[in-house]
């Protein structure tokens, strides 16, 4: 139970610390719209580098630039930090497949 | 004593971790062959080559009647013609290949040494457009699909048999394949042997998972949900797009490297391409 505990807690922080991460890049370049499709861009390309870009992730970019094209930055940032998230995700996988191999 | 345990335990398991990654490709054979030997107990050895039709009677049923009149026969005649109109130089795709491009489908793909790379049949198609002079066409469907089909429909009843040369570039490549086969990707975070391994027979909505083994014997494939022929590259798109990971490109060194492993797998089996599925 207790090492329930610590893997719950190790989870949520990682997590945290990933949305802490996240906002401090779009407050850093001023927290528009182009600066969160900037930190998407740069997630997803990473991802792609390792083989892991998920399908829908470039998708999620072009029309987050398109809504910022738009004038809906709200919308914009939502949708870019959606993409970063993906990014990172595909990265952590591709961290966690190293080792892929028959489970037999 | 626990720490001493603790502690051989993990050492233990530091030790057997070489040895996983050290298995050959004749010992993943082995085990990939003895996995659906025993999962699917009743199906004959040499029926996988009829993928999903050899572990479910009523799909098998209404296939067969389907295989009366199969949709492909048009494509296998279309890649006949194709295969023989000579080039604008007056040579012809018989010239490319090792027996003038007849019965030997089993062979691919098959590790180069010369070049490092794998090559597949769709990828020395173009090799030997490209080399007479003619446009590369493209790799999922349409012409290249035809002319698969018709060198496969020579091929039928021959056993797959490809080769792992001893070079280490080989074998990279044979690991690569590997790899992405067993490892989950995508959104969905799901991997090939998630599908065609672990639940192979199961069924995903209204559809029964095939089993792994054989899958490669029957491409290019027709497919009603394409209502065409594809290669099995096109396949391996759609899977990718499935589990929502972006899928690479055909005849890419990753689809590549994946085509190798997989046919591999299936060494021994008996090509009976074109097929049809759903």
């Amino acid at each position: 139970m207790k090492k329930l505990h610590t893997i719950v807690a190790t989870t949520l922080l990682g997590f945290s610390m990933t949305a802490c991460a996240t906002g401090d890049t779009s407050k850093a370049a001023g927290g528009g719209a182009e600066a969160a499709i900037s930190a998407a861009k740069a997630s997803n390309k990473a991802a792609k580098s390792v083989g892991y870009e998920w399908r829908d992730t470039g998708k999620m970019i072009k029309k987050a630039e398109k809504l910022a094209k738009e004038g809906k930055t709200e919308e914009a940032i939502k949708l870019a930090k959606k993409a970063e998230m993906q990014g990172k995700a595909a990265q952590m996988q591709a961290t966690s497949q190293k080792n892929a191999g028959p489970r037999f | 004593m626990k720490k001493i345990m603790t502690c051989a335990a993990l050492a233990l398991s530091i030790t057997a971790l070489p040895m996983l990654a050290q298995a050959t490709p004749e010992d993943d054979l082995k085990a990939f062959r003895a996995y659906f030997h025993k999962r699917f107990a009743n199906v004959p050895k040499d029926d996988f080559i009829n993928g999903v039709y050899s572990i479910d009677k009523a799909s098998r049923e209404q296939w067969e009647s389907i295989e009366e009149f199969p949709p492909y026969e048009i494509n296998i005649e279309k890649g006949e013609t194709l295969f023989n109109k000579p080039f604008k130089n007056g040579k012809t795709y018989a010239d490319c290949f090792k027996n003038g491009g007849k019965a030997i489908k089993q062979n691919y793909p098959y590790f180069d040494t010369a070049t490092g790379k794998v090559k597949t049949l769709e990828g020395e198609i173009n090799e030997c457009r490209v080399a007479n002079g003619e446009k590369p066409l493209p790799y999922k469907k349409g012409k290249i699909a035809d002319i698969s089909a018709y060198m496969a429909y020579t091929s039928r009843g021959n056993k797959i048999s490809v080769q792992i040369p001893d070079d280490p570039k080989a074998l990279a490549a044979y690991e690569r394949g590997k790899k992405h086969f067993y490892a989950k990707r995508g959104q969905l975070n799901m991997a090939c042997a998630d599908c065609h391994v672990y639940y192979a027979g199961n069924r995903i909505r209204a559809d029964i998972l095939s089993p792994a083994l054989g899958q490669v014997s029957h491409f290019p494939v027709y497919r009603s949900k394409w209502g065409g022929l594809g290669t099995i590259h096109r396949r391996y798109g759609g899977c990718n797009k499935q589990v929502r990971a972006k899928p690479f490109k055909a005849q890419s060194d990753e689809y590549n490297a994946l085509e190798y492993f997989h046919t591999y797998m299936s060494n021994g089996l008996e090509m009976n391409g074109p097929g049809v599925r759903k």
